[in-house]
C-alpha cells in the first residue's frame, strides 16, 4: 500500500519510537479588528459612531471614491475623544471640551 | 400721359354689352376665343368701367350676373333632365351630366375672371372680411361676402351662382347618389371613370366654397361628410353586430381591423383630406366603442394562453391592443390591468413550483428572470413595448418579489437573492457564466422593496468570503460591489467598500510585517497571516471571543501587536480568534494528517503537546473560551474522532463538568486532510433563536435607516438652508427610496434628533420651516 511507504517517509523527519512534538504549526490565518482607543464609542458632538465618518463628511462623501475618508479622530488632554471634524468646529464656539468643560488642547490625532 | 384707347370716352352701353356677352357666353362654355377678340373686350371691360361721364361698371357687373344666373339656369336643364330628384341611382347619368357641366362651367369661369381683371381690380368694393377681423369680432357691420354679390369678384360671383341656382335644387338627389355610391364603393371598388365621376362630384362641393374664409367646408359637409357618416355608422353597427354573432373575438377583431383599413383607404381615395380622423372615429366608435364589453370580455383568457405560447392569441393580442389603442386609457385599462395580473398570477405559479429546499436562493432568482424576460418580451412582441405595459411588468414584478408567504412577517427576497450572489461569488462556484449571472440578478435586486435588508444579508456572506479566502475573483466581488453602488448609490456600498479596503490594506501590512521581522532578525515559526478590519464596517456580532493562546500562538500575535502599535497611533487591537484558522500536521499518526481548524480549536489539540489526558473544565478556563462558545469549537474534535471523551464530558454546561479529554493516539482516517467544521456563533447573540430574519435584525435595520435618514437630511439642509417641512419630507423619501421606503413618523423623529443636536432649528416665527445650522 502506497499508505506505508507514506508512513515510513513520514516516521523519518521524528526521531525516535515518541515524537518529541505531537503537532506542527503550518499556518496560522489570524483575524483582528482595529478601532480607535476611546472611552466611549460615539463621538458626543455628532452622535455618530468614531469609526464612521462623521455625520457631515458622511454627507459630503456621496461622490468620494471608497478609499480611505480622512475623519479621523482627536484625543484632549482630558483623554475624551471626537470626530477631528466635529472638534475643530466646536472649538471655534467654545474651546472648552464638551464633555468635562476642562480647557481643550490636543493631547494627540489618530493614524 | 395716357395712352388714347385708355382715356374715359362717352360709350353706348347696349351696343357693347351686346357685343361682350356674345364672348361672355362663348367662355363660359369653353369654345375658342380668337385672341383679337378676346383683347377688345378686355379693353372693353376696361372702357365700361371708365365710362364719362357716368362709369358702367355697377351696369356690367348685374347685367353679368343675369346672364350668368340664366346660363346656369340652362346647365341645371341639362344635368337633370328627367331625373328623379328622389332617387338614389347613382347609375341614372345625372352625376356623369352634373361632372361634365361642372369641369366646363368651372373653368369657363375661371376665364372669365380673368376677362373681368379690370372690374375685378378696380370696381369691386374689396371688403372681403379677413381672417383678424373674424377673429376679433370688428366684422359685425360687414356683411357676408358671400351674400353681397357686389363683393365678389366676377369668377367667384359664377361660383356662388352655380351653387344657389344649380346645385341648391339638385343637393338632395346629388347627396343621395354620392352616398350610394360610396357604400357601393366600400364592397367593390368602382371602374377608374366612375371612380373619377365621383371623385370629381364630391369634390366640386369643395372647390365651389374654396374662396370662403368662413367655413369653406359646409357645403361638402351638408351634402357629402354627414349623410356618408349617418349612413356609415348605421353599415358598421350591422356588421360589427353579425361579425359577433357569427364567429368569436378573434374573428371579429381580425374583420374589424380589415375594415377599418378599407375604411379609410375608401376615405382617402374619395373624401377630402380633412375627413380621415371623423371617418375612423366613426368606424372605431361603430366597431369597437360599442363592443367594448365583449371585447373585454375575453382579455384574460387571450393572455392566459398567449402567455402560454399560442401564436395566435398573441397575434388576437396584438390585434386587441390596435383596437383598443385609439380610444384611450379607460377602454385599455382592462387589457393593462390583466396584464399586470397575468404576469403576478405567473409569477406566483413559477415561484411555487417544486424545487430543492437548499437551491430556493437561485430557484427564487431564476424564476424571476424568467418571469421578467418572458413578459418583457411578451409585451414589446404584442403591445410594441408601449409605457402602461412596461409599467404594468414593473409593478407585477416587486409584487411577485416583495410577496410575504403566508405567515411571515417580511418578504424572502432580501435574503434570497443575496444568498444567490454569495453563491456565485464563492471560488468554489467556478461557474464560467457567473459575471453574466451577477449583472443578470440586478434586474430581480431593483425589485426588491428592503434593499437595506439586502445589503446587511450580502454584507454578512461578503465578510464570509472575505476573511475566509472564499470568493472566486477580487475583481468578480468589485465589480459587483460597483453594480450595487450604480443601482442604489454610494451610501448604500459604502461600506461594503470599506470592507473590499481592508483587504487590500490588510496585504500591504503582511507584507510590511514580514519585511520588520527580517529587518529585526525575529522569526514567527509558522505561517503567519493576518487581516486587520475596522470596527463598524464589518457585521461580525457584538462580543470577541476571548482566548488564551498558547505560546506557538502567542509569540506572533505579540510580535504583531508590537508593530502595529508602532505603525499607528490611537488604535486598539482585538483577536477575532472565531474567524482565526490555523493548520497544524500531525506528528504521533501513523500517517501524516492536515487539520485546519479555529484557533480555539487548534489551541486545544496544542495542549497534548505535554499530556496525553486533560480536565474539559481546566482546559476551557486555561485556554478562556466563553461557555458559550466551547461545545461548538470541542465537539468537531470528538465527532472526528481526534479526541475521545472520558468519564461524564457534559460540554453543554463546562462549569459543572467533570470530563477529561484524550488525545486520540491511534486515530485514523481515510483522507488526510481534514476541516474541523465549527457552527457559525448565533448573530448579535441576541435571542439565540436561528430565524434569519429576527425581530433583532429588524430592530437593528432601523437604527441604521434612522442614521441614513439623518445623514441625508444634513445633506440636503446643508445644501438648501432653509426648507418647508413637507418639501424636507419629499426630498428625503425621494432620496431614500433607493434603499428602502422611509415613514414619515421616522423622518420626524430624525428630525427632531437633529435639533436637539442643533444641526437644524425651527427657523424663527414659524412652525413647519427649518434652517440649517453651519
Ligand atoms: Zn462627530
Ligand atoms: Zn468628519
Ligand atoms: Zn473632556
Amino acid at each position: 500500500m502506497s499508505g506505508e511507504d507514506c508512513e515510513s517517509l513520514d516516521k523519518g523527519d521524528s526521531d525516535g519510537q515518541k515524537p518529541d512534538k505531537m503537532f506542527t504549526l503550518k499556518k496560522w490565518n489570524a483575524v483582528a479588528m482595529w478601532s480607535w482607543d476611546v472611552e466611549c464609542d460615539t463621538c458626543a458632538i455628532c452622535r455618530v459612531q468614531v469609526m464612521d465618518a462623521c455625520l457631515r463628511c458622511q454627507g459630503e462623501s456621496k461622490k468620494d471614491s471608497y478609499g480611505k475618508q480622512d475623519c479621523v479622530v482627536v484625543w484632549g488632554e482630558c483623554n475624551h475623544s471626537f470626530h477631528f471634524c466635529c472638534m475643530s468646529l466646536w472649538v471655534k464656539q467654545n474651546n472648552r471640551c464638551p464633555l468635562c468643560q476642562q480647557e481643550w488642547s490636543i493631547q494627540r490625532m489618530g493614524k | 400721359m395716357q395712352v388714347m384707347s385708355l382715356k374715359p370716352r362717352n360709350v353706348d352701353f347696349q351696343e357693347m354689352w351686346a357685343s361682350l356677352k356674345e364672348t361672355v357666353a362663348g367662355v363660359v362654355a369653353l369654345q375658342a376665343v380668337e385672341r383679337g377678340v378676346w383683347n377688345t373686350r378686355f379693353s372693353d371691360v376696361y372702357a365700361l368701367c371708365v365710362a364719362h361721364p357716368e362709369p358702367l361698371a355697377d351696369r356690367l357687373y348685374d347685367e353679368t350676373r343675369n346672364f350668368l344666373e340664366e346660363h346656369v339656369g340652362g346647365l341645371l336643364q341639362r344635368v337633370q333632365r328627367s331625373a328623379p330628384l328622389e332617387s338614389s341611382d347613382y347609375n341614372d347619368g345625372l352625376l356623369s351630366r352634373y361632372v361634365s357641366a361642372w369641369h366646363e362651367y368651372s373653368q369657363g369661369v375661371a376665364y372669365l375672371n380673368s376677362l373681368y381683371s379690370y372690374l375685378n381690380l378696380q370696381h369691386v368694393k374689396r371688403q372681403k372680411v379677413s381672417d383678424a377681423e373674424i377673429i376679433y369680432g370688428s366684422s359685425a357691420t360687414v356683411s357676408c361676402p358671400e351674400h353681397d354679390s357686389r363683393q365678389l369678384e366676377v369668377g367667384e360671383l359664377g361660383l356662388v351662382t352655380w351653387e344657389r341656382v344649380l346645385v341648391r335644387p339638385l343637393a338632395t338627389a346629388l347627396s343621395s347618389r354620392l352616398v350610394a355610391a360610396l357604400n357601393a364603393a366600400r364592397d367593390s371598388s368602382p371602374d377608374p371613370s366612375t371612380a373619377d365621376t365621383l371623385r370629381s362630384a364630391i369634390h366640386s362641393t369643395v372647390h365651389v366654397q374654396a374662396f370662403r374664409v368662413r367655413a369653406p367646408l359646409s357645403l361638402y359637409v351638408e351634402l357629402v361628410l354627414e349623410p356618408f357618416l349617418a349612413a356609415a355608422s348605421a353599415h358598421h353597427s350591422r356588421r360589427a353586430a353579425h361579425l359577433l354573432a357569427e364567429g368569436d373575438v378573434s374573428h371579429f377583431m381580425k374583420y374589424v381591423l380589415d375594415g377599418l383599413e378599407r375604411e379609410l383607404s375608401l376615405a382617402r381615395r374619395f373624401l377630402h383630406s380633412s375627413s380621415i380622423e371623423a371617418v375612423r372615429a366613426c368606424y372605431e366608435q361603430a366597431c369597437v366603442e360599442a363592443h367594448l364589453p365583449a371585447l373585454h370580455a375575453d382579455i384574460e383568457r387571450l393572455l392566459k394562453e398567449a402567455s402560454a405560447g399560442s401564436i395566435e392569441r398573441q397575434d388576437d393580442l396584438r390585434r386587441m391592443y390596435a383596437l383598443l389603442k385609439p380610444l384611450g386609457a379607460n377602454a385599455m385599462r382592462p387589457l393593462v390591468d390583466a396584464a399586470h395580473q397575468q404576469a403576478v398570477r405567473d409569477g406566483i405559479a413559477l415561484l411555487d413550483a417544486e424545487h430543492p429546499k437548499d437551491e430556493a436562493h437561485s430557484h427564487f432568482v431564476q424564476a424571476m428572470l424568467s418571469l421578467h424576460h418572458k413578459y418583457s418580451e411578451l409585451f414589446s412582441d404584442v403591445f410594441g413595448g408601449a409605457q402602461p405595459f412596461v409599467g404594468a411588468l414593473d409593478k407585477a414584478c416587486s409584487a411577485v418579489v416583495n410577496r410575504r408567504w403566508s405567515g411571515e412577517s417580511c418578504a424572502r427576497a432580501p435574503e434570497l437573492v443575496a444568498r444567490y450572489c454569495d453563491a456565485l461569488l464563492r471560488r468554489r462556484a467556478a461557474d464560467a457564466e457567473a459575471d453574466d449571472k451577477l449583472a443578470a440578478a440586478i434586474v430581480v435586486f431593483k425589485y426588491v422593496d428592503d434593499k437595506d435588508v439586502f445589503q446587511k444579508h450580502y454584507a454578512r456572506a461578503l465578510a464570509r468570503r472575505l476573511i475566509h479566502q472564499l470568493s472566486a475573483s477580487m475583481e468578480q466581488e468589485e465589480a459587483m460591489i460597483n453594480r450595487l453602488k450604480a443601482a442604489c448609490g454610494y451610501e448604500f456600498t459604502n461600506k461594503l467598500h470599506r470592507m473590499f479596503t481592508d483587504v487590500a490594506v490588510s496585504a500591504d501590512l503582511n507584507a510590511k510585517f514580514q519585511q520588520h521581522l527580517r529587518d529585526n532578525n525575529l522569526t514567527t515559526n509558522s505561517g503567519f497571516f493576518i487581516q486587520v478590519l475596522q470596527a463598524g464596517a464589518w457585521p461580525l456580532g457584538g462580543a470577541m471571543a476571548p482566548l488564551a493562546p498558547p505560546a506557538q500562538l502567542e509569540r506572533p500575535a505579540r510580535l504583531f501587536e508590537a508593530f502595529y502599535r508602532a505603525s499607528f497611533s490611537g488604535r486598539r487591537l482585538a483577536w477575532l480568534h472565531h474567524l482565526c484558522t490555523g493548520e497544524l500536521r500531525t506528528k504521533y499518526t501513523q500517517r501524516m494528517y492536515h487539520l485546519s481548524g479555529t484557533t480555539p480549536q487548534c489551541a486545544l489539540l496544542l495542549m497534548f503537546e505535554n499530556a496525553d489526558v486533560v480536565s474539559a473544565r481546566e482546559a476551557r478556563e486555561t485556554l478562556q473560551v466563553s461557555e458559550e462558545a466551547w461545545s461548538r469549537h470541542v465537539k468537531p474534535l470528538l465527532d472526528a474522532g481526534l479526541l475521545t471523551a472520558k468519564g461524564d464530558l457534559r460540554l453543554e454546561s463546562p462549569e459543572n463538568d467533570e470530563g477529561e479529554l484524550a488525545l486520540n493516539l491511534s486515530f485514523t482516517c481515510k483522507r488526510t486532510r481534514i476541516k474541523l467544521t465549527c457552527a457559525a456563533a448565533p448573530p448579535n447573540q441576541g435571542t439565540g433563536t436561528n430565524s434569519g430574519t429576527s425581530s433583532g435584525e429588524t430592530a437593528h435595520c432601523d437604527d441604521d435607516r434612522k442614521m441614513y435618514l439623518q445623514a441625508a437630511l444634513v445633506r440636503i439642509m446643508k445644501q438648501r438652508k432653509v426648507l418647508r417641512h413637507t418639501e424636507l419630507i419629499q426630498e428625503v423619501v425621494s432620496q431614500a427610496r433607493g434603499s428602502f421606503a422611509p415613514s414619515v413618523a421616522m423622518i420626524k423623529k430624525c428630525i427632531e434628533a437633529l435639533i436637539d443636536k442643533q444641526y437644524l432649528e425651527r427657523a424663527p416665527g414659524t412652525l413647519d420651516t427649518y434652517s440649517y445650522l453651519a
